[in-house]
C-alpha cells in the first residue's frame, strides 16, 4: 500500500522533532559574550579564576562570541534570549538602555566606580545617573601613529607639517574622514557640539553656526583644503592596513586595532601620539576625540541576574584586566591596572593617555553616523556639488538632529 | 432529492430546514453525527471542535489587546534577597500581534467549519430521510486514502503554507501600520498602531522629507537596474552562444568551459574577489596608478580626486561599475540556457531562410530571436523580478565601501546604489526600523506584481503559442 507509506512519511516528519529530555541540574547556567575569538582564551583563564574563586556556588558558564562593535543589534533583535553577561563598545550603551537591555549595577557600584578611571565610568553611566555597566578596557579611542623614518616627534604636533613631509616623500597621511566618528575631531577641536539631546534620543548639534568664534564654514574649509592635499588620503580601515603594508601610508590616525599592524611593519620605527592640531581661520586647534571603551553589561532579563554581576564584577576586576592586558595588549580602565610601568610603557596606551584630556565620551544618538558620513564623504570628494558651505552645514544638521522616529 | 442536489442548497437555507440536529451541529459538531448514530464520527468531530476552542482560548487574551497591541510597560524591581530581577506582567506587543492574528484565523477557520458542519449534518438528515445508508466511519476513512486521497495529501502543505507562510506574511504586512522601530523595541517598549503615518513619510515632502526624497531615487534605479541587468546578461547570452557555437569556431567545447568555471565558483566569493579589486586601494587601480590611467582621468576630468579611481564608491563611477560586473557574473548562465535552445532550432527553418537570400542578420532578426523569445520569455521576465530583489550583487559590491554624498538619502539610511530590498536590509539591521522596512517590502511586492502581470501578459499574449507549430 503505497498510500500508507506516504501517509506514515508524512507523520513521522510531522513528529520528527521529539520533545529533549531537560537534565535537572543544580549548577547555575550563564551565558557570556566576549567581542572577538582571540578573547576566548582569556575568558576561559577568568571562567577558571571565577570558579575557583567562588567553590560554594556551581556554574556551568558557557563563552559566546560576538563582535562588540555591534553586539546591541544582536540583544535588542531578541533581548530575552540574549546572554546574561556581555561585552560591548560604549557606544552602543545609549541603544542598550532605550532598548532596556541593561540592568544598573545593583550591587557595589560604588566599589566600581572608585576603582576605574573616571572617563570610563561616565562613559558606563547612563542618563538617569545609573551605573549600567562595568568598564573593561580604556583603549578603545583613536590618537595618532606614524612611521618616525620619515616623521620627527615636531613634525607630529601639527597636521600641517605632517602632509607637508609626506607630500615631499611622496607618502600619505590617512584620516578616515568619511566615517563619522572621525570626522567629530575636526569640529569638536574648533569648539562645535554635538551631543545627545536631554530625551536620549536625538542629536543637538551647531556644527552649522555662524556666531561662533570659529564658524562651521571655516572648518568645512580648512576640511577641504586638507582633503585636497597631495599628502592626504582618506582611507577605511583595509585601505590604511594596506597603504601600511606597501609603505604608502606613513602616519595616520586610528585605533589599537590597525595601531598593531603598524608596529608590526614598522618595527622600531612606529611610533604613537596625540592627534595633532590643523589650522583654521590662521590658528591652531587642537584635534578633539570620541574617547572608547569596552564595557561589560548584565542583561536586564538575565534569570539569574546576581550570579551574572557577579561574574561581570570579576571579569572586569584588576586580575582580569591585567590578564586582559598581558594576553591581548588591550589598555586597562582599572586605575591601578593602568598605572603600572608595563602598562604605561606601552605607546599606543600612553599616546591614548596624553589625548584623553581632549577626549569626549561618546554620547551620540543614531541619527548621527549617516548624516556625517555623508559629510565627511562629501568633502573628501571635493565638493562635487560646488554646494554652497553653509547649505551643506544646513543639511547635515538638519540630519543630525532630525527626530529619531523617521 | 439527492444528496448531490441538496450541496447547492445554502448554508441559511440549510440551517431554516434542517432538524433540531442540524441546527445543534452549527454549536456542536459532533451532534448531526449522534443523532444519526454515527458515535465515533461524532466524537472525532467534538474532539476537532475542542482544539478549536482550546486554541481560540489560549489566544484570546492576545486578540483582546489587539486594539491596542498591549498597554502594560515592563518594569523591573530588583530583589536583593533572590539576587534575581523580578518583572510584572507586562505587555508585549510583538506576541500580543502575532497571536492576535492566529487567534483571527482559528476563529475564521472555526466559523466556516461550523458551517460546513451543519450543512453536512443536513445532508446526512436528507440521505436517511431518502432511505440510504450513511457511511460507517471505516468508510470514511477508506474515502481519505482512495478518491479523497488528494485532500489528505494536501492537508499537510497547507496548514504548512498556513503556519511558516501566511502567517508571518499577515504580521509582517501588519507591522507597516505600527510604530515599531530602534525606539519601540519589544519586550522593554511597547509599539501602537499608527494607521497610514508610515506610507505618508514616502509622499510627504514637509518635514525633513528625507524618505521622500530617497524612495523615487531607490525605486528609479531599482527599476532602471532589474531592466539593464536583466537585458545586457539576456542579450549577452545570447550573442556569446552564438559565438561559441558558430560554424567557424574552432574548440567550442573549450570555450564552453572556460565560461562554465566562471558559474562554478559560488557568486558571493567572485563578488567579493571582484569587489577587492576595484576598491580605492585594490590592484586595479594600483596598476592604474602606475600606468598613468588614473592621472589621465583626472586631467579630463572624469574623477574627484587625483589618487584613486572610485570604481565602487562615486554613485557616477559604481553604477555603470556594478552593471557591469553583474553582466560578467550573469553571461555565463544565460550563454548556457540559450546554447541549449539554439541546438534546438530546427534546421530547415534556418536553411530554408539562407535559400531565400536571408543573411545573418535578418535570420537573428526574425528566426532566431523570436523563437528565443518565445521559449525564454517567461524565464525573462523572473529574471527581472529576481533583479528587482538582486540582494548579492549589490550588496557584496557596496557594502562597508561605497558612502552616500546625497545628504537626504543618507538621513534616509540610503545610498544611491541601493535597491529597495538591500535599503530594506539595512533598514532592519543597521536601524532597526522595521515599520518602514515593512513599508517598503510591500512596494517591493507591489513593484514585482506589476511587472510581472504586465510582462506575462504581454509576452504570452493570444495566439502566439502557435507561432512556431
Amino acid at each position: 500500500m503505497k498510500r500508507y507509506g506516504v501517509l506514515l512519511l508524512l507523520l513521522m516528519l510531522l513528529t520528527g522533532c521529539t520533545p529533549g529530555t531537560v537534565e535537572e541540574n543544580a549548577s547555575i547556567p550563564l551565558r557570556v559574550w566576549v567581542g572577538d575569538n582571540a578573547d576566548v582564551a582569556w575568558m576561559e583563564q577568568v571562567v577558571r579564576d571565577f570558579t575557583a574563586a567562588n567553590p560554594q556556588r556551581q556554574y556551568a558558564i558557557q563563552i559566546g562570541v560576538q563582535n562588540e562593535g555591534d553586539v546591541s543589534k544582536i540583544i535588542l533583535a531578541d533581548v530575552e534570549s540574549a546572554a546574561d553577561v556581555f561585552t560591548f563598545a560604549d557606544d552602543q550603551l545609549n541603544d542598550l538602555l532605550i532598548g532596556g537591555a541593561l540592568m544598573p549595577i545593583a550591587e557595589g557600584a560604588e566599589a566600581v566606580a572608585a576603582a576605574n578611571i573616571p572617563a570610563s565610568v561616565e562613559a558606563a553611566t547612563g542618563p538617569d545617573g545609573l551605573l549600567y555597566a562595568y568598564p573593561a578596557t580604556a583603549d578603545n579611542g583613536y590618537f595618532l601613529f606614524y612611521n618616525s623614518a620619515y616623521i620627527t616627534p615636531g613634525d607630529a604636533a601639527t597636521l600641517e607639517s605632517l602632509l607637508v613631509r609626506a607630500a615631499e616623500n611622496g607618502r600619505k597621511i590617512a584620516f578616515p574622514m568619511a566615517n563619522a566618528w572621525y570626522l567629530y575631531s575636526f569640529f569638536r577641536g574648533a569648539g562645535l557640539e554635538m551631543q545627545l539631546s536631554e530625551d536620549g534620543v536625538t542629536n543637538t548639534c551647531n556644527w552649522n553656526a555662524a556666531d561662533t568664534p570659529i564658524t562651521g564654514v571655516d572648518v568645512l574649509s580648512a576640511l577641504l583644503e586638507i582633503a585636497a592635499h597631495p599628502g592626504f588620503i582618506e582611507a577605511d580601515s583595509d585601505a590604511f592596513v594596506a597603504g601600511i603594508k606597501d609603505g604608502s601610508i606613513i602616519a595616520g590616525v586610528s585605533g589599537t586595532w590597525n595601531a598593531s599592524v603598524a608596529a608590526q611593519v614598522w618595527g622600531e620605527h612606529y611610533a604613537a601620539a596625540k592627534l595633532p592640531t590643523y589650522r583654521v581661520k590662521e590658528q591652531q586647534v587642537q584635534m578633539a576625540s570620541f574617547s572608547g571603551f569596552k564595557l561589560v553589561g548584565v542583561n536586564a532579563y538575565s534569570a539569574h541576574a546576581g550570579d551574572a554581576m557577579d561574574l561581570a564584577a570579576f571579569m572586569t576586576g584588576y586580575d582580569a584586566q591585567v590578564d586582559r592586558f598581558t594576553m591581548r595588549r588591550q589598555g586597562p580602565s582599572n586605575t591601578a591596572a593602568l598605572s603600572s610601568s608595563e602598562v604605561q610603557s606601552e605607546p599606543a596606551i600612553a599616546a591614548i593617555v596624553a589625548q584623553s584630556p581632549y577626549a569626549d565620551v561618546q554620547r551620540v544618538g543614531s541619527k548621527y553616523w549617516d548624516a556625517a558620513a555623508a559629510l565627511g564623504k562629501i568633502i573628501v570628494s571635493g565638493n562635487p556639488g560646488k554646494t554652497d558651505l553653509q547649505t551643506l552645514l544646513d543639511n547635515c544638521v538638519a540630519g543630525i538632529t532630525a527626530p529619531a522616529d523617521q | 432529492m439527492n444528496a448531490r442536489a441538496s450541496t447547492k442548497e445554502t448554508a441559511l437555507r440549510a440551517f431554516g430546514r434542517g432538524d433540531i440536529w442540524v441546527k445543534l451541529s452549527a454549536l456542536v459538531w459532533g451532534a448531526g453525527c449522534f443523532a444519526r448514530g454515527q458515535i465515533a464520527k461524532g466524537m472525532l468531530l467534538c474532539l476537532e471542535e475542542a482544539a478549536f476552542v482550546l486554541g481560540i482560548g489560549l489566544t484570546w487574551p492576545f486578540l483582546m489587546k489587539l486594539a491596542t497591541l498591549g498597554t502594560v510597560q515592563a518594569e523591573r524591581i530588583w530583589d536583593p534577597v533572590t539576587r534575581r530581577n523580578v518583572w510584572n506582567d507586562y505587555d508585549n506587543s510583538f506576541l500580543i500581534l502575532l497571536f492576535g492574528v492566529i487567534a483571527l484565523l482559528l476563529i475564521g477557520g472555526f466559523l466556516v467549519q461550523c458551517v460546513r458542519m451543519m450543512r453536512h449534518a443536513r445532508r446526512s438528515q436528507q440521505r436517511v430521510q431518502a432511505g440510504h445508508a450513511l457511511p460507517r466511519l471505516r468508510e470514511d476513512a477508506a474515502r481519505y486514502l482512495g478518491q479523497d486521497f488528494h485532500r489528505t495529501l494536501l492537508f499537510f502543505p497547507v496548514s504548512g503554507v498556513t503556519l511558516v507562510m501566511i502567517l508571518p506574511l499577515i504580521v509582517m504586512i501588519l507591522i507597516a501600520f505600527t510604530n515599531y522601530d530602534r525606539n519601540h523595541l519589544v519586550p522593554t517598549n511597547l509599539f501602537t498602531w499608527v494607521g497610514l503615518d508610515n506610507f505618508r513619510l514616502l509622499t510627504d515632502l514637509t518635514g525633513s522629507g528625507a524618505f521622500a526624497h530617497a524612495f523615487p531615487r531607490v525605486l528609479g534605479w531599482t527599476l532602471l537596474w532589474a531592466v539593464t541587468a536583466t537585458l545586457s546578461c539576456y542579450f549577452g547570452g545570447i550573442l556569446l552562444a552564438m559565438l561559441v557555437n558558430h560554424q567557424r569556431t574552432i574548440a567550442k567545447p573549450f570555450w564552453r568551459t572556460c565560461f562554465m568555471i566562471a558559474m562554478a565558483v559560488p557568486q558571493f566569493v567572485s563578488l567579493l574577489l571582484v569587489r577587492n579589486l576595484f576598491a580605492d586601494v585594490g590592484i586595479i587601480n594600483t596598476l592604474c596608478k602606475q600606468w598613468g590611467v588614473t592621472d589621465w582621468l583626472y586631467q579630463i576630468g572624469a574623477i574627484p580626486t587625483a589618487n584613486v579611481i572610485p570604481f565602487l564608491t562615486h554613485p557616477s563611477w559604481a553604477k555603470p561599475m556594478i552593471l557591469l560586473i553583474n553582466f560578467w557574473v550573469g553571461v555565463p548562465y544565460q550563454m548556457l540556457i540559450a546554447t541549449g535552445i539554439l541546438l534546438n532550432i530546427p534546421h530547415e527553418l534556418t536553411e530554408a531562410a539562407r535559400i531565400d537570400g536571408a543573411g545573418g542578420l535578418q535570420v537573428f532578426r526574425h528566426i532566431t530571436l523570436p523563437y528565443l523569445l518565445h521559449i525564454t520569455g517567461p524565464s525573462l521576465i523572473s529574471g527581472m523580478v529576481n533583479n528587482v530583489n538582486n540582494f548579492n550583487v549589490i550588496w557584496l559590491l557596496s557594502r562597508d565601501v561605497y558612502v552616500t554624498t546625497d545628504q537626504l538619502m543618507a538621513q534616509a539610511g540610503a545610498t544611491e546604489v541601493d535597491l529597495l530590498v538591500t535599503w530594506l536590509y539595512r533598514l532592519t539591521q543597521d536601524q532597526s526600523n522595521y515599520k518602514m522596512a515593512s513599508v517598503i517590502g510591500i512596494l517591493v511586492f507591489v513593484v514585482c506584481s506589476t511587472l510581472t502581470l504586465v510582462a506575462f501578459g504581454r509576452l504570452t499574449g493570444r495566439g502566439r503559442e502557435e507561432a512556431f507549430h
